[in-house]
């Protein structure tokens, strides 16, 4: 009898922490990046990561069936979408840009201005604005459900039908896969010293020195996961306030999330309203101390590079981080 | 009766202190002169927990934007920097028969404005005493590459408040060059070890410079860049909160960005080398400043939590080195805006407080708080 207890009792805990026969999914970090942290209540598993895959590249999550995750942020697109803004269902065109979702897992915040702590918050923020997918969580729920191979995933992982709680946690575990390391500047960090070219290597000491970008793009993912006012749109009539729209602090006026530098290369256009089409650009862009506004981050001055210094600084960026094991990632079959 | 002279001796403390400070707030502000001569009705500082046996006590109210503070040796007078009147103050702790004071005593020092919104006016930031009278003074009001180190002989200091001009010694500043960007400033706080004076600064923030200032009989010599934190920690700079470990490291509480919570780190680096010895994470905001109890050799923070003050304070920190180095951290007080910390030889702990300024207050709400019963 005891022994039938103890049996029910597994069976119930394995229920409520989803550990239906799913093995931990083998997550490889790339060198150069830190460990992962992952939340203790959504542990990555082999399955919900490739129901998260699934759920990220099903534009049924869409109102009208046109638009899904990967259509804003594209993995043949640097995880970004190649244009200015980002669109959303029936032609509707947003107010800032697509930031790439490579090494997003590390983020503190997520969305330009932070308005999400996790992965998890973000992944249900698109589907609801009216602007991107344009659903309810209700109604994405309901039409999911009737999807009998999304039922029977959910059920395997999650041991229930579709929720958006699961929703949320699968695009969440396939989104902390995404991760880009292994870059010639990793190998050359490494002891390496061929890994980057005499030019990358001059633009490197730039970035880390006179250029003053580690400044604010710090750290194995480069970025402090702070908010900076650069001065980017502040020439607009209505400027976008960025972070100030979440906190409220003065301060935060027209501050917006620093992204991470990996494969900048492939991120174009740059800023978070895509207004520079090219890096050289955006190095002009810092060149010139930023757009002065009363709210300019006091690490944004005059930087008095050289044109040869600009083109060697921009070396760094496309040579030094981008990597050969690119996390290119191809559309699954979709459940029917 | 003990009790009752007690509440009187604190009472009669805070209407001279108030007093004393409304005389000379009037020297700085017109709209002094509307203030009501009555003392305010200070509000405590927040209390610990009813078991606990940490006592707080409010010394000194009505400050501006208070930065810094020092303990004089002998005399156990403390120095407070008056930073947003750019002024150094100094608390006479009241004893047998004697009564409180509070007293200007070093004026004239440069302003600036620190942050976006909120903004804080700024003047001398951290203090810390090299001798017996000479005192160290951080200075903030200067642009970065002009700020400077001061020193003044509070012996001389009699009657009347000093200027800056009658500084003893001035050191820095520390002008851009290759390996700061921009030059150094806003010298947050200062850590002397009877050799030199290690001075958490903000300027290059790619770099995030300690610097260090060496003491020779007395005269400083060149004020130096001494340790880069960022490259060796990667991720987070501005070192602010400073203070010497028991075993000779230096320790730094590295506060990182004022918009992104509990990412300071506590570092502990290699007093002769530089060298990073220890990394520690902690889910603080932004410390500000770093002390050991003089008795029990326990490490304590202030935390400033610039983005959300109502979890700002004092924590205990309890740090366990070996193959897998652990901290852990207690709260021991909630505070408003707490920006610097100095222990007394018998373990008092004396705290300022920037505090907020509410709708109709007649007193700026910056504080000096006395703090006993710490283990």
């Amino acid at each position: 009898m005891r022994k039938v207890w103890a049996l029910g009792m597994c069976l119930v805990m394995g229920m409520q922490v989803g550990l239906w026969a799913d093995e931990p999914y083998k997550l490889q970090i790339p060198p150069g990046l830190p460990p992962l942290k992952v939340p203790q209540d959504n542990p990555l598993t082999a399955k919900k990561v490739e129901l998260g895959r699934q759920l990220y590249f099903d534009p049924r999550l869409s109102r009208d069936n046109t638009i899904s995750c990967a259509s804003c942020h594209d993995p043949t697109k640097g995880w970004s979408n190649g244009e200015r803004f980002a669109t959303g269902v029936r032609g509707q065109v947003g107010g800032r840009s697509a930031p790439t979702i490579i090494n997003a897992a590390y983020n503190r915040f997520q969305f330009w201005d932070g308005r999400a702590g996790s992965l998890e918050e973000q992944a249900l923020g698109p589907i609801q604005n009216p602007i991107e997918m344009d659903m309810t969580l209700e109604e994405v729920v309901a039409k999911l459900n009737k999807i009998e191979g999304y039922r029977r995933q959910f059920r395997e992982v999650f041991g229930t039908d579709v929720t958006a709680d699961g929703i949320a946690k699968a695009i969440a575990a396939f989104e902390r896969t995404i991760l880009s390391g292994g870059a010639p500047y990793d190998r050359y960090k490494a002891g390496d010293k061929n890994a980057l070219s005499p030019a990358a290597v001059r633009g490197m000491k730039l970035f880390f020195g006179k250029a003053n970008c580690a400044a604010c793009h710090s750290g194995p993912n480069f970025t402090d996961n702070g908010f900076h006012n650069l001065g980017v749109g502040w020439n607009n009539k209505d400027p976008d306030l960025g972070r100030y729209l979440v906190t409220k602090q003065e301060g935060d006026k027209g501050a917006f999330k620093t992204p991470t530098l990996r494969e900048i290369a492939r991120t174009a256009p740059y800023m978070h309203d895509g207004s520079h089409k090219t890096l050289e650009d955006v190095v002009r862009f810092y060149n010139k101390g930023g757009n002065p506004n009363p709210y300019l981050d006091e690490e944004i001055f005059p930087l008095d590079l050289t044109d040869q210094e600009i083109q060697d600084l921009v070396t760094f960026l496309k040579e030094g981080l981008s990597s050969p094991n690119y996390p290119m990632v191809k559309p699954p079959q979709l459940p029917k | 009766m003990r009790r009752c002279t007690r509440i009187l001796l604190s009472w009669a403390c805070l209407l001279a202190l108030t007093t004393s400070l409304q005389a000379q707030d009037q020297k700085k502000e017109k709209s002094a002169s509307e203030q009501q001569k009555k003392p305010a009705a200070a509000k405590p500082a927040e209390k610990p927990a009813a078991d606990s046996k940490v006592k707080t006590r409010d010394l000194v109210i009505n400050l501006y934007n208070p930065c810094g503070v020092a303990v004089q040796p002998d005399t156990g007078h403390v120095y407070i920097s008056g930073s947003g009147y750019q002024r150094i103050l100094r608390f006479t702790p009241p004893k047998e028969n004697q009564m409180p004071t509070i007293a200007e005593v070093i004026n004239g020092f440069p302003k600036d404005v620190y942050g976006k919104g909120p903004k804080y006016e700024i003047g001398p930031l951290g203090l810390v005493f090299v001798s017996k009278n000479l005192l160290a003074v951080g200075g903030g009001g200067n642009p970065d590459g002009k700020e400077v180190l001061w020193f003044f002989d509070v012996s001389q200091i009699k009657d009347q408040p000093i200027d800056t001009k009658a500084a003893k010694h001035v050191a820095g500043p520390i002008p851009k060059s290759e390996k700061t960007n921009r030059g150094e400033g806003n010298f947050y706080a200062l850590a002397y070890d009877g050799k030199a004076i290690y001075i958490t600064t903000n300027g290059d923030d790619t770099k995030g410079w300690i610097a260090r200032c060496p003491i020779n009989n007395g005269t400083p010599g060149k004020l130096e860049l001494f340790i880069a934190t960022k490259p060796q920690v990667e991720t987070t700079d501005a070192p602010v909160g400073i203070t010497l470990s028991p075993d000779g490291k230096l320790v730094v509480g590295q506060a990182g960005e004022i918009n992104v919570p509990e990412d300071s780190l506590l570092c502990f680096y290699n007093i002769q080398t530089g060298k990073l010895e220890l990394k520690l994470e902690t889910p603080l905001y932004d410390i500000v400043a770093l002390a050991y109890h003089p008795k029990s050799k326990t490490l304590y923070a202030l935390d400033f939590a610039w983005m959300a003050p109502d979890k700002g304070g004092l924590f205990r920190l309890d740090v366990t080195t070996g193959q897998q180095p652990s901290l852990k951290v207690t709260k021991v007080l909630s505070l408003d805006k707490p920006t610097a910390m100095a222990f007394a030889p018998d373990g008092t702990l004396y705290i300022t407080l920037i505090g907020t300024a509410k709708e109709g207050d007649k007193y700026k709400p910056g504080k000096l708080i006395e703090v006993t019963g710490l283990e």
